[in-house]
């Protein structure tokens, strides 16, 4: 086969020149996919929550439950979700570098500035970022953190609210004085962050896709191997 | 009848005998949520305690909640009218009329001085928009309200503004909570309130002597404590997932949950699925109409009614979550489609010019 002389030697150049870091730890990894199954698993349920989309097709008494056990399954998933959502704010501060974010930086707005000309195709300053970049940083914390505290504190207010008595409750009672104002607001804040969830995955998904396509860093296995593949002598503190 | 007869006295003389006296209390006793051990606790209490005064004020309503009130059961409208309360002034149910009834108003105001309860129909507007007798009824109902032990406001207007203040609201129409301060104020919203409710709360301040638990809203907890969904007679359906999709279908006739046909139960605190209306004979869900949450705040702007919907935090927008949220993830799929072309193109075109760039420098 007839290979450009010239395209022939990049790739053993740049071959030389690759190295692989060790980006996403394991408890990281192991976060990411129980996070994307349950947020999966929680969209699906949640939605048929909130608008019952199939039902059975004969006419029959109250006996099977179908609601009763997709409410079951949206609630274990919940739990295992926020336990997880806990653990990764434990690793946020165990963790390597990688796990971290440092929002309250004047670096972190102009990287997400450079990155957003990026994004758009522009002529960009953006610099090399092992880890997420910033803007990829920034969408975590809008739509992973903030959204998942909206669905986990209104979530748990839904949850415990026909039993208002309880000492669970009570730990939610302060719900909608934050989330929503009124049982109403709870459940339509509730039902709407579950699509900021839907809209988040398909842009965090593509993102991810696009990256390893246009870098070949291995972006997408990376987050089952932990392995990133980059050029050698790369500034390894710009994050 | 002036009021200084206690409650069992006045109804001894009325000729209802001790066995009647206690069933009544014993029935109140469930009506007001306590346990049958303590129904002795309420016989003492008509023992002993005198009736009350009350004056019943009718603001911007629709006489409604008069309608309702006179239509209680457990305990009968005639109990508390002839028994527990000493009705003085009501628009409705007052004998007498004119500068009678209000200068009996006045004397109340002046000989019970901390004790008459004051009940308010209605919600309070600007002055010009209502006037009663001669009199600013705002500046009436302030009056009023200033030496009352307690106000009791019956209704969703006269708890939280009602359908009078739905946008634009032109008479400036408010809950009697944002007019009358210093005086304790118990919230019987619903439109109507349950007949059983509104007695039953004026029967607790009566037995008791003080207010019932409230809630954060100032709902008495006993009848506000729970939703509509939780107690629903056709929850067993919504577990199910059984919904009548439309008003004709065999659904509807075989008596499905209503939850897709925009019932508010599963929002709307109520007592409506245990109580029920018209002596327990039936409630709206029951007889196949969803619940329009007219108990809650604000839902005479949070509709429409019959469809399911979600509100645009700290707005009484409502849309449809599932249709917005379908037509913001195609959005989503359109740009990222067109992203990737744009990325694509751009990949291309760099290629290209680093290949250039390369075999000229070869070259």
């Amino acid at each position: 086969m007839a290979v450009p002389v010239n395209e022939k030697r990049n790739v053993s150049q740049s071959e030389d020149q690759l190295e692989k870091v060790y980006v996403w730890q394991l408890p990281v990894r192991i976060f990411h996919w129980i996070a994307a199954f349950s947020i999966l698993i929680l969209i699906i349920t949640g939605l048929y929550i909130a608008t019952p989309f199939f039902s059975p097709t004969v006419h029959t008494d109250a006996t099977s439950n179908e609601m009763g056990w997709v409410r079951n399954v949206h609630i274990f998933t919940a739990f295992i979700f926020t336990l997880n959502f806990i653990f990764r704010i434990y690793w946020f501060f165990a963790g390597n570098q990688y796990s971290r974010s440092k929002p309250f930086t004047k670096e972190f707005w102009l990287g997400t500035l450079e990155t957003i000309k990026y994004y758009l195709l522009m002529k960009n300053k953006k610099k090399h970022y092992i880890g997420h970049n910033p803007l990829a940083e920034l969408s975590y914390w809008i739509f992973f953190v903030i959204g998942s505290i909206i669905a986990i504190f209104t979530g748990f207010f839904l949850l415990f609210e026909p039993q208002p008595h309880t000492w669970l409750a009570a730990q939610f009672a302060w719900v909608p004085y934050i989330f929503g104002g009124d049982s109403f607001g709870v459940r339509s804040l509730h039902n709407l962050v579950t699509w900021s969830f839907v809209i988040f995955s398909i842009v965090h998904i593509y993102m991810a896709f696009r990256d390893d396509w246009l870098s070949k860093n291995g972006a997408i296995s990376s987050m089952f191997t932990g392995y990133k593949i980059e050029k050698k002598q790369e500034d390894k503190d710009d994050n | 009848m002036r009021p200084e007869k206690t409650i069992y006295e006045s109804a001894i003389e009325r000729g209802v005998s001790r066995r009647d006296f206690l069933k009544v209390c014993t029935a109140l006793a469930a009506t007001l949520g306590l346990d049958y051990s303590q129904s002795g606790k309420v016989v003492q209490a008509m023992e002993t305690n005198k009736r009350i005064p009350v004056i019943w004020l009718q603001l911007m309503d629709c006489t409604g909640c008069s309608e309702s009130f006179i239509r209680s059961s457990h305990p009968r409208t005639e109990n508390v009218l002839f028994d527990m309360i000493s009705l003085e002034y009501h628009e409705l149910l007052s004998a007498a009329a004119g500068h009678q009834i209000e200068e009996n108003r006045e004397r109340i105001m002046e000989q019970y001085k901390g004790e008459y309860i004051l009940v308010v129909e209605g919600n309070v507007t600007d002055d010009e928009f209502l006037t009663v007798a001669g009199h600013s009824a705002l500046e009436s109902l302030k009056e009023t309200a200033k030496h009352a032990k307690a106000v009791l406001a019956y209704g969703s207007c006269s708890a939280f503004g009602g359908l009078a203040a739905a946008k634009p609201n032109p008479t400036n129409a408010k809950a009697v909570s944002d007019v009358v301060r210093g005086v304790p104020i118990i919230n019987v919203p619903g439109c109507p309130p349950i007949a059983e409710v509104m007695t039953g709360v004026i029967a607790h301040v009566i037995t008791f002597g003080r207010l019932p638990e409230l809630d954060r809203q100032g709902r008495p907890k006993a009848f506000y404590k729970l939703r509509i969904h939780d107690k629903c007679n056709r929850r067993a359906y919504f577990d199910a997932g059984l919904f009548v999709e439309s008003f004709d279908d065999e659904g509807a006739k075989v008596g499905y949950c209503l939850y897709k046909v925009g019932c508010a139960g599963p929002t709307t605190y109520n007592a409506c699925a245990e109580m029920r209306w018209n002596g327990g004979v039936s409630y709206p869900i029951q007889s196949g109409n969803p619940c329009i949450g007219c108990s809650e705040k604000n839902f005479w702007d949070e509709g429409p009614f019959f469809t399911r919907r979600a509100k645009i935090p700290g707005t009484q927008t409502t849309i449809n979550p599932e249709k917005v949220g379908l037509y913001a993830t195609g959005a989503t799929a359109a740009g990222i489609a067109g992203h990737a072309a744009l990325t694509a193109m751009k990949k291309k075109k760099d290629e290209k010019a680093n290949s250039e760039k390369n075999s000229s420098q070869e070259g």
